[in-house]
């Protein structure tokens, strides 16, 4: 039981080293019990492991990656779709209260959203 | 429930992929025997003390499963925040913290470690040799009693003892060294 790299040249006369190897080899013997203990330590664990600190980050630029990656894969496509919201808006009686109440909803609605992506457990 | 074959890898990575509270259990399973047991080491016999420091050992693992980088045996990992936990502990009870006495255990006198009475050489020296050595190792600085529990009861070369002391391999060396020679003192009644 002597430490690793002393085994090589270990003291076989001093009987205070001998003492502490059969000590260590009785503790080593006993296993203690487990009596509930691993019970006890996942009780007391936090809900989830610690997330990484570059995860969000990598969020946030997965996101602007991915719309980026569409704006320029289908240009036509967001554009008509820009154009056609905006004919749909322009056609709509406009009035202070509906454009803020519109606004409102979009901001309450781009909010939820960016929590979701970035919660933490 | 995971496959008691898996390795501490295997269990580690099913914990960290998949948060997987059962694939952790099965390393509490495998490693609290070795962990309590050195806690009851390093708090000189206070079971109840080392079984809660143990409990906070594993949570702090679960904690920081992910900035385990494999650079050394899980249970050498374990070690290393079992004694951080004891330290911690030993500071808020004002004890002697890790390395305080590097430099001044050298001026000491060995007095610190009481000495065994000679009268108690004629006893069996079974059980009271036992109980004799428990309150020499309780009565050491905190860093000799670590390194002497890290070595010898861990069975850890010095260099994973260096790992789990936060401390060169010379520094460990020589708290062995020293916590031996106050060891030798305080048994001298039983030499041979």
């Amino acid at each position: 039981m002597m430490p690793s790299d002393r085994t090589s040249s270990p003291d076989r006369s001093d009987w205070l080293d001998a003492l502490l190897a059969a000590d260590a080899a009785e503790t080593q013997a006993t296993y203690l019990a487990d009596d509930g203990f691993t019970a006890r330590v996942l009780a007391a664990l936090p809900g989830a492991l610690a997330r990484p600190g570059w995860r969000k980050p990598a969020v946030v630029a997965l996101w602007g990656a991915a719309v980026a990656g569409l704006a320029v894969a289908t240009p036509d496509t967001l554009l008509g779709a820009v154009r056609e919201g905006y004919r749909l808006v322009a056609s709509m009686p406009v009035s202070l209260p509906g454009l803020a109440g519109a606004v409102g909803e979009k901001l309450i609605l781009t909010g939820a959203a960016a929590a979701y992506t970035l919660r933490d457990e | 429930m995971p496959d008691p074959a898996l390795t501490d890898a295997q269990l580690i990575a099913r914990a960290l992929v998949a948060q997987d509270q059962h694939a952790f259990a099965e390393l509490v399973k495998r490693h609290q025997s070795s962990v309590r047991a050195c806690l009851r080491k390093l708090t000189a016999g206070n079971h109840a003390l080392a079984d809660d420091l143990a409990q906070e050992t594993f949570v702090l693992a679960w904690r920081k499963l992910a900035a385990f980088r494999q650079e050394a045996r899980f249970s050498t990992w374990l070690y290393r925040i079992a004694t951080n936990c004891w330290l911690a502990d030993a500071r808020k009870r004002r004890e002697e913290l890790l390395g305080d006495r590097v430099d001044a255990v050298a001026s000491e006198d060995d007095e610190t470690v009481p000495h065994v009475d000679d009268t108690h050489a004629d006893h069996a020296r079974g059980s009271s040799l036992k109980v004799d050595l428990e309150r020499a190792l309780a009565a050491l600085p905190a860093a000799e009693r670590a390194a002497i529990v890290q070595c010898y009861h861990n069975d850890l070369t010095h260099e994973e003892a260096a790992y789990v002391l936060g401390c060169p391999v010379g520094t460990v060396k020589t708290h062995v060294l020293r916590g031996k020679q106050r060891l030798k003192a305080a048994l001298a009644a039983y030499a041979p």
